[in-house]
């Protein structure tokens, strides 16, 4: 059975298209087929962060517009056969899709793929409507700060109005070392605004900076923290009982644990 | 409240209904000073004007809405059984809706209750007591006639006695509003966490007090 998730999360840059591309990449690496579908039109990214922008011919609104055919338009990922990318346009704007173009989209798609992952733009707007349109459930994407826990409380209220049922919580680029210090809003302090289940949390990672800029995900990266949370989050996704990483631990329990991969913790300080 | 005007809640909107029987001018005046007393309660809703039988000239409908525009406020819509009122609404750019003066279902009562999170951006409008079991988080808002009861954390905006009654209540497990009003007298949170205690907000020499709900009750 198909399944049509939508990562969004209102402010922007708290990490919805690393989310996309990490997850699309870890469920694919797990044996599913997935396709991940960039409905930020206009603004397009995922492309770029999956390393994919030099093969793009078509776009959604190309397929949408009926001026190809949407397997002409899904680009094959460099690494994982069975992970395709339906880029975004980059010359429109979200005028260009409506709610009903996106639910006949995700139908198509969820014939053949296992999983059909929309990137949402930010925002409350005609973009995030077409994104959740076609969705059967919705992760919102966070970071521990207050402003992006504000519209991520904004935008849980919207999805349950358009009765995509309960929505699951990813708190991206959390700090322990600064949680511990009581200078950033715990797992715990997040969970107590925004009352929903939690699928997972991804700590604060310098890699997935460097591998961004490579076109790279951090899933593939054995040594990535990171990239160890989105792998958790997408067998999550497909029901399994995966523990919590720990990484509220002292220093000394840190330095362990990084010695374990024989590296140090690079300083999470900026 | 003037006994000229009633507000209801609907599923449609807010529903005005001004007095069908009362002199024009009277029921105007009476609007004014209920307007006066508490137009944030409308600002932002659906409202419905219901003037029941009444025949209303076009000169007659603009001295309301201009009444109304004065205090920001814009109904929607106009229900009349009259046609002469329905065409003075049309022409004045509003719905107008026909009466049907079969009984009206009556709505919930004199008192709203939600069991769920009220979130950033909604908004919870209701002419009589609320109560909340849930939080209302930062963002939120309640605007009710009567009081507010939060059974849960109250982190938004309230609004109790928003037409104008100044012994409304506003009571919540944890008060950490961002700001509180009651009537036409608006207090902010002072800086600093919340006590981890029921507390009850009222009004007291102008101003809007909060106690431990325990000592209130005393």
């Amino acid at each position: 059975m198909s399944r049509v998730i939508t990562i969004t999360s209102g402010k922007g840059g708290v990490g919805k298209t690393t989310t996309t591309a990490n997850l699309g990449t870890a469920l694919a690496i797990q044996g599913a087929k997935v396709a991940v579908v960039d409905a930020d039109i206009g603004l397009r990214n995922l492309d770029v962060v999956m390393g994919l922008e030099n093969r793009i011919v078509y776009d959604l609104v190309d397929v949408v517009e009926g001026r190809c055919r949407l397997r002409q338009a899904l680009i094959k990922d460099k690494h994982f056969p069975d992970l395709c990318l339906l880029p975004a346009a980059q010359t429109r704007d979200k005028d260009a899709v409506s709610p009903d173009d996106m639910i006949a989209l995700a139908n198509q798609l969820r014939a053949e793929f296992d999983y059909v992952i929309f990137d949402s733009p930010a925002g409350i707007e005609a973009g995030f409507r077409n994104a959740i349109a076609g969705a059967d459930e919705v992760l919102i994407v966070t970071t521990p700060e207050v402003s992006a826990v504000r519209d991520a409380d904004r935008i849980i209220g919207l999805v349950e109005a358009f009765e995509k049922g309960h929505p699951r919580l990813i708190l991206n680029r959390l700090k322990p070392r600064m949680v511990n210090r009581g200078e950033m809003m715990s797992v715990e302090d997040v969970l107590q605004i925004l009352a929903i289940d939690l699928i997972g949390v991804v700590p604060d990672d310098e890699m997935i900076v460097t591998a961004t800029n490579r076109g790279e995900v951090a899933v593939l990266d054995r040594g990535s923290l990171a990239g160890r949370a989105f792998n958790d989050i997408a067998r999550r996704m497909k029901g399994e009982q995966v523990p919590f990483m720990v990484l509220e631990e002292q220093q000394g329990m840190l330095d362990r644990f990084f010695g374990m991969f024989g590296r140090r913790p690079r300083s999470s300080e900026r | 409240m003037s006994n000229l005007i009633a507000i209801k809640g609907s599923k449609d909107g807010l529903r005005l209904q001004l007095d069908e029987a009362a002199e024009w001018p009277e029921v105007v005046e009476a609007l004014r000073g209920q307007l006066s007393q508490g137009a944030n309660f409308f600002h932002g809703a659906h409202i419905i004007v219901d003037i029941g039988e009444r025949a209303l000239a076009e000169d007659q409908l603009a001295t309301l809405l201009d009444l109304m525009k004065q205090h920001g406020v814009r109904p929607e819509s106009l229900a009349s059984t009259a046609r002469e009122s329905r065409n003075a609404a049309r022409a004045a750019g509003l719905t107008a809706r026909p009466l049907t003066r079969a009984p009206e279902p009556e709505e919930r009562g004199e008192a709203g209750f939600i069991a769920r999170t009220v979130r950033s951006g909604q908004v919870l409008r209701h002419h009589g007591h609320v109560t909340v079991l849930g939080d209302v988080n930062a963002g939120g808002e309640i605007i009710a006639g009567g009081n507010v009861i939060v059974w849960g954390r109250l982190r938004g905006t309230v609004h109790a006695g928003a037409l104008g009654d100044r012994a409304a209540i506003i009571g919540a497990l944890e008060l950490a509003p961002t700001q509180l009003r009651i009537a036409d007298l608006i207090a902010r949170s002072p800086e600093g966490g919340a006590n981890n205690f029921a507390e009850i907000a009222f009004v007291e020499n102008d101003q809007i007090n909060v106690e431990a709900w325990d000592a209130y009750r005393k």
